[in-house]
């Protein structure tokens, strides 16, 4: 893999970051509710009202105030909360990595459950197994989010089922304690990705065994633990890797959105709950335009990783 | 075709098992609209938390309201939400992927990608939040979000399929006659995806259903009335004090219903792959 | 008389839906003494990929059944292996060479893993042991530099160099039987001959008996003694290879052999062909499955099916034979 490459899929990522920062400037600083009498006491002179649209940028031409709004992304000098003053970039510094500690276990456990499962029911497949395995799927598919969270909370933290762990919080300091109140949150986001995962990888594994090669291999003796572990798997890392390079900065956001705002931890989605039940913009605007840019980054690092698993993918 | 899939979806009892849950829950759901059910579902008709009786099937909530009479107005909030996301992301995904398709490594196709990718690479919750701040609390936002992010997946599909029918020789012929393109998609390509536009729009029913409650939990969803996700939302305060009403309500009504669905867009999607049933 | 190197007795492989069976394999039965071919002909559809995959005990259980009384090779039963048994076996005893040289080696290893791989399996050994086998290998179908084709991936040779990699494979622990499933259709007639060659050579030099499975009497001609000739699932003829060319007694096989440009054009008459088409498992005339569109046939061969009786090594399965 040549340095041109790498520079190559990075630039196939611009129009794709410029888009994304667009749309998140045209909803949440364009289009989004004028704050110019927020900002101001009751009855403002006309001088007070132009001082506070040029201090909030409204005068400027629309190019220059999204030519702004990158310039902030980039620098990641994200101004300060509506809300607490902070700044944004100090926020989301103090908050990601409790986000990242929040769903790394349940993210990495539901992808293992599901890739394990997903090659027991593509190897007997057509079997009581498989039959059982897809069953539970459909059923674990069918439980919305809140009611996993809702019905593990009743079972695992309350007097009404075996109360023990926390119903919320998150006060971390050792690894007993980020056990006692990640177990959780980790149960809840295993179950409702496990599903999904699992007919995925089904899916991708029972196409891999159906190849000819397999069946080669099958004729010259292979063991079943060699074709699924070694040929299977490495076959299908491709599909494999770009759902867990795709799913990172959904799972980050939008699972932490709903545990932490559910469970009360101060990671990156409890702050932009509260930025989103508050209007509180500039927040906002930079955990959009951040996990826009960084979704990219994950497909462009995903591409690059393609050429390092398959020999067929062209290394220019 | 048709007749084909609808012999092989009868076929398959998980199938008919979903699609009878499903027609029981539209069914619920006409009830509602026409006036014939769940219309108390605002009157305060009991005292506060009252449990389970003859007359509250599923108890009372916090006001006193009854909570079946909420979970079967919920119905229709969880229909209404899905047709007609269902309904605009497919036609929009249905037009656009076959305009890409059609166009394939053109200008339009180039754009229409772009457009895709960006879409795709918002966070939904956080696209759902963009919206709702951009709209102020429009009551519409949370369909706009959905749609405007759902319709992606299924123009992907209808773009690759698109590009297989292309190179189909009544098309070639189609062409070679000087029919116009848009004719030619609309009157030629279009009905033959039909099929692929009917599974894709069971699974994107859905997920219209399921991000209903998580938006309205997140307070971006449902402004007016009740939906299963603004009562798991209540429910989820009311459940530490061991009020378990609105969460059994709510959360076994929208299990029944996603399961129906599941089960029926699984057996849709065996029944119209044909590739399958020729091997 | 020499134990054969495979002997297949009563092979049946069927599909079963609901109540009905519809044989895609009706009792089939044959010899191969070790270095010899044998050839296995017949239309694309009547069986003959099936019955290798039967025979090595490959076939997909869906819906698809197999019964026989023996398969041996070197005398060794292993038609009731377990499945862990069986996997000693293949590659080892018997090995197999596929149509599609393509698609057959999987694309995320390179070659000299993939036939390294079939070797450790079954002999083990250190990487010095491995590596020096499969140098030997390759150099033995040909490759002037092992070394380096070992370090490619399948996609970077030609279809040609990729089923001569899959010989390789095939033979690097010397097994007695090598069934090889159309492995020259896929390839240009230039590749297809040193194919062929390469593969009679490996087999008188390791003495190793080969099943040739074609659609392409040309290649019997060139790499068999004796050939099957197979119709509907049934074995129709029995015979030495020159003499089915000289002398095909099944309507059937004269037919196939008259298909045949070259012979033909010596013969000055038209391109002939068989009349009708092939019929399928499940619509299998009663009888004689060849008689509709037999130019000879009569009542009887609707009715009765004729029996293949090899007791001279010979047969044919017809009841009224070209002489």
């Amino acid at each position: 893999m040549t340095r041109s490459y790498v520079a190559r899929r990075l630039l196939y990522g611009i129009p794709l970051v410029l888009g994304v920062t667009f749309i998140s400037f045209l909803l949440m600083v364009y289009f989004g509710p004028d704050k110019t009498y927020e900002l101001l006491g009751k009855n403002p002179t006309a001088d007070q009202i132009r001082e506070v649209r040029q201090a909030l940028g409204y005068d400027q031409p629309f190019m220059l105030r999204y030519a702004d709004y990158l310039k902030q992304l980039v620098t990641l000098d994200l101004g300060l909360s509506d809300s607490s003053g902070e700044s944004v970039s100090s926020i989301l510094g103090r908050t990601l990595p409790i986000s990242i500690a929040l769903v790394l276990p349940g993210f990495v456990l539901g992808n293992i459950a599901g890739l394990m499962l997903g090659l027991m029911a593509a190897w007997y497949r057509g079997k009581w197994l498989d039959k059982l395995i897809m069953s539970a799927s459909v059923v674990g598919m069918s439980v919305s989010f809140l009611v996993i969270i809702i019905g593990l909370q009743i079972l695992l933290c309350t007097p009404y089922g075996l109360n023990l762990f926390p119903v919320r919080g998150w006060q971390v300091h050792d690894l007993g304690s980020y056990l006692y109140f990640v177990t959780v949150p980790t149960l809840a986001l295993v179950f409702v990705t496990l599903g999904y995962n699992t007919r995925f990888y089904r899916a991708v594994m029972a196409d891999e065994i159906d190849r000819d090669h397999i069946r080669t291999l099958r004729a010259y003796g292979a063991s079943p633990f060699e074709l699924m572990f070694k040929h299977v798997l490495k076959n299908s890392l491709i599909p494999i890797l770009t759902r867990i390079m795709f799913s990172i900065p959904f799972v980050v956001i939008s699972g932490s959105l709903l545990l932490e705002s559910y469970f009360g931890i101060p990671g990156i989605g409890l702050v932009t709950f509260n930025a989103i039940t508050s209007g509180d913009q500039p927040v906002l605007k930079a955990v959009v335009g951040l996990t826009g840019v960084l979704f990219v980054l994950a497909l462009t690092v995903n591409d690059l990783l393609y050429s390092l698993v398959d020999p067929r993918v062209a290394k220019p | 075709m048709m007749n084909d899939t609808w012999q092989r979806l009868k076929s398959d009892r998980y199938g008919m098992g979903g699609l009878m849950v499903v027609a029981a829950f539209a069914f619920i759901a006409i009830c509602v609209w026409s006036g014939l059910l769940g219309q108390g579902w605002s009157e305060v008709s009991g005292n506060r938390w009252e449990s389970a009786s003859a007359s509250h099937w599923f108890g009372t909530n916090l006001l006193g309201q009854d909570i079946f009479q909420r979970t079967l107005f919920g119905t229709a909030t969880a229909f209404e939400v899905g047709l007609i996301v269902t309904l605009c992301s497919t036609i929009l995904g249905a037009l656009l992927g076959a305009l890409s398709g059609w166009y394939s490594n053109g200008w339009l196709d180039e754009v229409i990608l772009w457009i895709k990718g960006v879409l795709d690479s918002i966070p939904f919750y956080l696209f759902a939040a963009a919206i709702a701040y951009a709209l102020q609390g429009n009551t519409w936002a949370m369909h706009v979000a959905m749609i405007v992010t759902f319709w992606t997946t299924t123009a992907r599909i209808i773009r690759g399929e698109v590009i297989r029918i292309k190179q189909r020789e009544y098309i070639e012929a189609a062409q070679a006659i000087g029919l116009p393109d848009l004719l030619i998609i609309f009157r030629h390509v279009l009905p033959n995806t039909f099929h692929i536009l009917l599974v894709q729009a069971s699974i994107v029913f859905v997920a219209a259903i399921n991000t209903e409650v998580i938006l309205s939990f997140l307070g971006l969803g449902i402004q007016d009335g009740v939906s299963w996700g603004l009562m798991l939302a209540e429910s989820s305060q009311e459940v530490l004090a061991g009020h378990f009403g609105n969460f059994i309500a709510a959360g076994s009504f929208l299990f029944i219903l996603l399961m129906g669905f599941n089960l029926l867009a699984d057996s849709l999607q065996d029944a119209v792959d044909t590739r399958r049933v020729i091997q | 008389m020499k134990t054969p190197a495979l002997s297949v007795s009563n092979l049946r492989i069927w599909f079963e839906s609901g109540s009905n069976r519809n044989h895609a394999v009706d009792n089939i039965s044959f010899n191969i003494l070790p270095g010899e071919a044998t050839g296995l002909v017949g239309e694309s559809g009547c069986g003959k990929s099936m019955t290798a995959l039967a025979i090595l005990g490959l076939l997909p259980a869906a819906g698809i059944k197999t019964s026989c009384s023996s398969i041996k090779v070197n005398g060794i039963e292993i038609s009731r292996l377990s499945q862990a048994q069986r996997r000693d076996i293949l590659g080892r005893d018997i090995a197999m060479i596929f149509q599609q040289p393509g698609t057959a080696l999987d694309p995320v290893f390179t070659i000299g893993s993939l036939i390294g791989a079939t070797y450790r399996r079954h002999f083990g050994g250190s990487k010095q042991v491995i590596r020096q086998a499969v140098c030997e290998s390759l150099e033995s179908v040909g490759f002037k530099d092992p070394g380096q084709i070992a370090a490619t991936y399948p996609h970077q040779l030609s279809g040609g160099m990729r089923q001569l990699a899959m010989i390789a494979m095939a033979t690097i622990c010397k097994p007695a039987v090598i069934i090889a499933d159309e492995p020259t259709t896929s390839l240009d007639s230039a590749t297809r001959s040193i194919i062929l060659q390469q593969l009679a050579r490996l087999q008188k030099s390791h003495q190793t008996a080969v099943l040739m499975i074609s659609h392409d009497l040309g290649v019997i001609r060139q790499n068999c003694n004796q050939v099957l000739v197979m119709y509907c699932g049934r074995l129709v003829e029995k015979t030495d290879s020159q003499h089915l060319f000289a002398h095909a007694r099944h309507p059937y096989s004269a037919g196939l052999v008259s298909c045949i440009p070259q012979i033909n054009v010596q013969q000055g008459s038209s391109l002939a062909s068989i009349p009708g088409q092939v019929p399928t498992a499940d619509r299998l005339p009663p009888g004689c499955h060849f008689a509709p569109r037999c130019t000879r046939a009569r009542p009887v061969c609707d009715e009765a099916a004729p029996e293949l009786d090899d007791a001279q090594g010979v047969g044919v399965a017809c009841f009224r034979p070209l002489s």
